[in-house]
């Protein structure tokens, strides 16, 4: 069936695209760049004023333990490095290595008097201004901070002259680089908790969403299949319960329309009924009465004689027009009932056949092979016999054929299948859709014929009544048949 | 627009985070951060005499040269040059000292001399102006000085004048040429 297959499809497709998992990934994307801006922004932040107290103690050492020392001009390269060591070993928050830069003199307190670490930018910008100055610089993932100090001395009270020695110290940052590195696992662990957590708030706006949603597709179909009843409880004041409320108010106004349409329906079929009743007395009193101008139509003249025939047998035929318009009425009232009975069907359509003189009728075949029994209502499944056959000798051409055979339907039930095939011209395919419907003419141009026009809506209804199904159709070698397919109820049990 | 578009919105945003920290420690540039640090040099103008000698970068060193101890430094007795009077040495002999350029310690630090030597027994004019103006008399054309001979005179000459050397130094040469300029190295 592909039409349900399409709805499942589609439904599958929403669930993968579906309300809730929009929600969580807006829920668990807000959070992420909530969480993960504030953490970023603290990490940095903590990170910057860590560094930043590092290089500005560093800083603000090294300018006043150089402010200690005292220098001859020129600088003589002989205890130099004495003094530079004396500074290297006051580092602080570390011991670092200092070096000094003065005319072509280079001394430190390390292995090298020149330092690899020392950028060409910071030795340009305290060579070309006398302010104290560092620079971060990362050497094979080693972060160093190296500050740049240019001296001065005083030439008198309040002027100084710069000295020509520019001191350099070097200070590797690896407790700094543990410590940011602590900062940046604690934000990140301070962050992934915060995105579990938003999973739970967004797993509970997806669930108050969904359930109502969940409950009008419920109730939705429900409604569609007949229970007009269907009501949805109205929660809370939001979009949703709008939504719930103005879909009950429309049900109501559905329910409304429909019980008003079924009572005019139910109305129209009681008044039909209640016609074929009232006609019935009459009828039979005219009846009788045409039965006995019949007799004595001989004993009149010609013309008169045509029109008592003529009175007589459309009077006949208003009475087969009321019986089967009562038998309608009964179905429709849901008043027929069911007197199902084990019955030999091969048996049962021999008897109807004979029972209308057909068994000698060379026009009509009966192919019914023995020992097939099934629970059917004798008189109905007469009348549906009764009522193919005849509407195939009708208007179809002979020899009409009953065929009987057992067979499964797709989903497995085993089912009898009785065929009335005919040799007519078949029926005109857009016909088949209609011809079970009431009054249907097959022949627009055979305004009157010899049945009332409601024979195979009758069989319909009878063979419904057995839960089976009928089919109107065309041999491919042309003429019509009709296919009764009814469940055996007691095959199995037979079997 | 797009669920693609949407997506790649998000992400961006996501990451706008983790562009904006960076990770670890960073590079920086060199980052100014307060003054020089101001050392002792045991100048005393009374006593010393302040030369200006090149660097190998093109740059003016201050060199001190003591002319006389002083007074009651250590008890040492040094016998004192007995053409001297008290005071600061006379710019006239600073320019002399300069011109006769750097000593052995001197050139040990790489210091160097743009000034031609002198010859012995040349001799040097100083002028002072009320204005401010120090007129220095030399015994060479100026224009056979570059720009760091020029520096390494006025600032000398500057110095020797004033403790602050903002003194404006007016250099002419023998060829009469002159040029007026002040020494700029205070910070």
């Amino acid at each position: 069936m592909p039409r349900s297959r399409g709805i499942t499809d589609r439904r599958s497709r929403i669930r993968a695209f579906g309300l809730r998992t929009r929600l969580l990934a807006a829920f668990l994307l807000v959070a992420a760049v909530s969480a993960g801006t504030t953490s970023a922004l603290t990490y940095r932040e903590a990170r910057n004023a860590l560094l930043k107290t590092t290089q500005d103690t560093a800083v603000a050492t090294f300018r006043e333990q150089v402010q200690q020392t005292g220098f001859g001009l020129p600088i003589q390269g002989e205890g130099l490095e004495e003094v530079l060591r004396d500074l290297a070993r006051k580092g602080k928050p570390r011991p670092w290595v200092v070096f000094a830069e003065y005319g072509s003199l280079r001394a430190s307190s390390g292995e090298n008097p020149v330092s690899t670490v020392i950028t060409p930018q910071l030795r340009r910008a305290a060579q070309a201004n006398p302010y104290g100055g560092f620079e971060r610089v990362v050497k094979d993932g080693v972060p160093y901070l190296t500050i740049a100090m240019p001296t001065v001395f005083r030439t008198g009270p309040y002027s100084t002259l710069p000295s020509g020695l520019v001191l350099y110290a070097v200070m590797r940052m690896t407790d700094e680089q543990i410590n940011v590195d602590a900062l940046l696992t604690a934000a990140r662990d301070g962050a992934l908790p915060g995105l579990a957590v938003a999973l739970v708030p967004g797993l509970i706006a997806a669930r108050s969403v969904l359930r109502p949603v969940r409950e009008l597709r419920r109730a939705a179909s429900s409604m569609g299949s007949g229970r007009l009843d269907t009501r949805i409880a109205v929660r809370g004041n939001d979009e949703l319960a709008d939504l719930a409320a103005t879909f009950n108010e429309s049900a109501s106004h559905l329910e409304d329309s429909v019980n008003e349409l079924r009572e005019a329906e139910a109305r129209a079929r009681r008044f039909a009924s209640d016609v074929s009743h009232e006609l019935r007395t009459p009828l039979a009193g005219m009846l009788a009465v045409t039965e006995v101008l019949d007799e004595d139509a001989d004993h009149l003249d010609a013309d008169t004689a045509r029109a008592v025939r003529l009175v007589s047998a459309e009077t006949g035929k208003l009475a087969v027009l009321v019986e089967d318009l009562m038998e309608i009425s009964r179905f429709d009232a849901r008043a027929a009932e069911l007197n199902a009975d084990e019955v030999d069907v091969a048996e049962a359509i021999r008897k109807t056949l004979q029972n209308r003189h057909w068994h000698e009728d060379d026009r009509v075949h009966a192919e019914l092979p023995a020992g097939i029994r099934a629970r059917l209502d004798p008189r109905r499944f007469d009348v549906v016999i009764a009522n193919l056959v005849g509407n195939a000798l009708r208007h179809g051409g002979a020899p009409v054929t009953v065929g009987l055979r057992t067979g499964e339907r797709p989903k497995g039930t085993p089912v009898l299948i009785t065929e009335v095939t005919d040799r007519g011209p078949g029926i005109r395919p857009e016909s088949i859709p209609y011809i079970f419907d009431r009054f249907y003419k097959a022949d627009a141009a055979r305004t009157r014929s010899a049945g009332s026009g409601l024979g195979l809506a009758i069989t319909q209804e009878n063979v419904r009544l057995h839960g089976g199904t009928i089919r109107a159709g065309n041999r491919p070698d042309g003429g019509a048949v009709f296919t009764v397919e009814i469940p055996l109820d007691t095959g199995e049990a037979t079997a | 627009m797009s669920r693609t578009r949407v997506a790649a919105l998000a992400v961006a945003v996501a990451s706008v985070p983790l562009l904006l920290a960076g990770c670890g420690i960073q590079e920086t540039d060199p980052i100014e951060a307060g003054g020089p640090a101001t050392v002792e040099a045991f100048y005393n103008r009374d006593d010393d005499m302040m030369l200006f000698f090149r660097t190998p970068d093109g740059g003016l060193n201050p060199v001190l040269r003591t002319v006389r101890p002083s007074a009651g430094f250590g008890g040492d007795y040094v016998e004192s040059d007995p053409g001297t009077t008290p005071g600061p040495p006379s710019t006239e002999k600073t320019v002399l000292a300069l011109l006769a350029g750097p000593r052995e310690e001197d050139r040990a630090a790489g210091l160097t001399t743009a000034l031609p030597p002198a010859r012995p027994g040349t001799t040097v004019t100083v002028k002072t102006t009320p204005g401010g103006t120090v007129t220095t008399g030399l015994p060479f054309p100026l224009k056979a000085l570059n720009t760091t001979a020029r520096r390494q005179l006025t600032c000398t000459i500057a110095y020797s004048q004033a403790a602050d050397g903002q003194a404006v130094v007016k250099l002419t040469g023998q060829d009469g040429a002159s040029s007026s300029d002040t020494c700029g190295l205070a910070p």
